[in-house]
């Protein structure tokens, strides 16, 4: 017959200090409930942000030119060779391509449904940094057509001004459309393409053209092939990293800060639920410290009882474990009402989040779970050991 | 099971006494079924003795072996077991849980290895004079019927020494008689050894081995 503990628990558990108690339980349940609830939206903002973010494969491409001062206005302040090698190999710099531009003249026109026409200045980068890559962006000699990527900004501006020039709105699938015939001339000669665009990007503000197409235009109608940018993108893991930044500002770079809002946003966004998330730790060590407090005294109460207990033969293991057992479920149930809300606080996010997202479950996020349970063995455990701790003094 | 004590001496206790004890840094080996009345007059050690046996104390010198285990080396843990199954006492400060009623004092003890069904409880009590006193709070009972209330949860368990110290001193001659025989009657039944310890010799031992301490 399993030896009961219930004859034995008015013995060691008094009904008085029932303050420290349920302020103990209380502070438990708001700290599990604070970082079970950070624990969730920091995770559910880092979902968002993914989605969202101009990132590919988890790097940050950001945009540098030199900044123009009245000292060097005037002077040639693109990019050498010497500086993109000074860059690449810069920490925390993970790759940089220079923008090449046209040394030529380009000429715009956009045939009937458009009647526009205006110089136009194109640009090359490698495949690398570009965020919408179809795969039709390829151009070899002898080829009419040039595709060319848009910057999403660009097409927004245009639609804009549109309306007041006479000239017709465009979506980003009918400017797909829209053919654009690219008179290039130069002190070597001029010819006639056919430009097409074929994606638009988040990420370069520029109209992009394959880098054969460049690199034969600029030796084909000026003879040039030097590599002079006037901007770098340069590839980093991390946009907010203070060395990169400080790097940057001593060489007197200029970083395209709108590029990176969305690191810095979730950046902010995580550091909040990061500070509430600690803020819930330190809750629930208070509370289990001023739970602690309540056994102790609990203990200390009940010395005389749970020493005559042992002198009459009780196990002081099975005491230990007794006494530590009688709140579990207490702590369960805080847990499962801490896990209820924090549910409750996911399908609220889910419903009125700035950004609607069909990959968010609308369940809790396995860590959620796992750190529910964790936190139930730690209460127990600490209960436990602290029990054991106190039994051993008075024995 | 044996008890052995070897050369103990408490570590408070005179010289003079110590030379004139039969049991102090004696060797002396109580064996299952013998039945040990010590005598001795106050301040003699008597209670120390029986907490040296029971192991609730450790400040004398010597070993006291239960076997050959030398029981300075036993864990609480291990004691505990000796405690429900081959060891019980009747302390002579009764040591019982006043806020409970005699019952629940008996009852907190059987539960540990029963050795007798919950029913036993109400015989013994009648039959020592304490029938009707089981629901009552012990700190509302006298003396002598919280001796006897001792004296039944010491009996609650299996055990192969039953250890008593001066269980008698608050009952009249009548009560004495049917304790000592109830006490006699269970250590028959588990062939146990029995040290008492008190003041002076009692008539209505019988059989005993009589040592002065």
């Amino acid at each position: 017959m399993a030896l009961s503990y219930k004859k034995i628990e008015p013995l060691i558990i008094s009904g008085k200090n029932i303050f420290s108690k349920w302020f103990g339980y209380f502070g438990l349940g708001i700290g599990v409930l604070l970082l079970l609830v950070s624990l969730q939206m920091f995770i559910n903002i880092q979902q968002l942000l993914k989605e969202n973010s101009p990132r590919k494969s988890g790097y940050d491409f950001i945009s540098i030119s030199k900044t123009i001062t009245n000292e060097n206005m005037g002077q040639d302040n693109r990019f050498t060779n010497a500086d993109l090698i000074n860059l690449k190999k810069q920490p925390g710099i993970d790759g940089a391509a220079p923008l090449i531009s046209n040394q030529f003249r380009v000429k715009a026109t956009a045939g009937d449904i458009v009647p526009f026409n205006t110089d136009l200045f194109l640009e090359s980068i490698d495949n690398d940094f570009i965020d919408t890559l179809p795969p039709g962006f390829t151009w070899q000699p002898g080829q009419v057509m040039v595709p060319i990527i848009l910057s999403s900004d660009f097409l927004e501006i245009y639609n804009v001004f549109a309306p007041a020039q006479g000239l017709p709105q465009l979506s980003a699938k009918t400017i797909s459309s829209v053919n654009i015939i690219l008179e290039c001339s130069g002190p070597l000669g001029m010819q006639n393409f056919k430009g097409n665009i074929i994606a638009l990007s988040d990420r370069i503000n520029s109209l992009l053209v394959p880098k054969t197409f460049m690199n034969w235009s600029n030796l084909r109608f000026s003879g040039d092939t030097a590599v002079r940018a006037s901007r770098v993108y340069i590839k980093t893991k991390d946009a907010n990293d203070p060395k990169l930044i400080s790097y940057l500002d001593q060489q007197n770079y200029h970083l395209n800060k709108d590029k990176v809002k969305f690191s810095r946003i979730k950046s902010i966004l995580q550091n909040i639920v990061s500070a509430l998330g600690v803020f819930g730790i330190l809750v629930i060590m208070l509370a289990l410290m001023l739970f602690s407090f309540y056994l102790q005294l609990m203990i200390a109460k009940s010395k005389d009882n749970l020493r005559l207990l042992l002198t009459l033969g009780y196990s002081p293991k099975w005491l230990a474990k007794s006494v530590a057992k009688t709140w579990l479920p207490v702590y369960l149930f805080i847990i499962i009402i801490a896990l209820i809300i924090t549910e409750a606080f996911h399908l609220w996010f889910l419903q009125f989040s700035f950004v609607s997202n069909a990959n968010l479950s609308y369940f809790l996020h396995w860590s959620v779970w796992l750190t529910a349970i964790l936190l139930l063995g730690l209460t127990v455990f600490i209960n436990s050991r602290l029990v054991k701790k106190e039994l051993n003094r008075i024995m | 099971m044996q008890i052995q004590l070897r050369n103990v001496v408490p570590d408070f206790i005179e010289l003079e006494k110590r030379k004139n004890s039969n049991v102090w840094a004696q060797n002396i080996i109580i064996h299952k079924g013998e039945h040990l009345h010590i005598v001795a007059p106050s301040g003699s050690g008597k209670t120390s003795l029986i907490h040296f046996l029971y192991g609730l104390r450790t400040d004398y010198d010597g070993t006291i072996f239960y076997d050959d285990t030398d029981i300075k080396k036993l864990s609480t843990e291990s004691f505990s077991s000796f405690r429900q199954h081959k060891i019980s006492i009747i302390f002579q400060d009764l040591q019982l849980f006043d806020d409970l009623t005699a019952k629940e004092n008996i009852e907190i003890k059987r539960i540990l290895d029963p050795f007798h069904e919950p029913g036993v409880i109400e015989e013994m009590a009648k039959k020592l004079g304490i029938g009707t006193k089981l629901n009552q709070l012990v700190k509302t009972c006298s003396y002598g019927e919280k001796q006897r209330i001792a004296i039944i949860r010491s009996l609650m368990q299996p055990f192969d020494f039953l250890l008593l110290d001066e269980p008698y001193s608050h009952l009249d001659e009548v009560n004495r008689k049917r304790a000592m025989n109830l006490i006699y009657e269970e250590c028959e039944k588990r062939n146990a050894a029995m040290v008492f310890v008190d003041l002076k010799p009692l008539d209505f031992l019988k059989g005993e081995k009589i040592i002065y301490l």
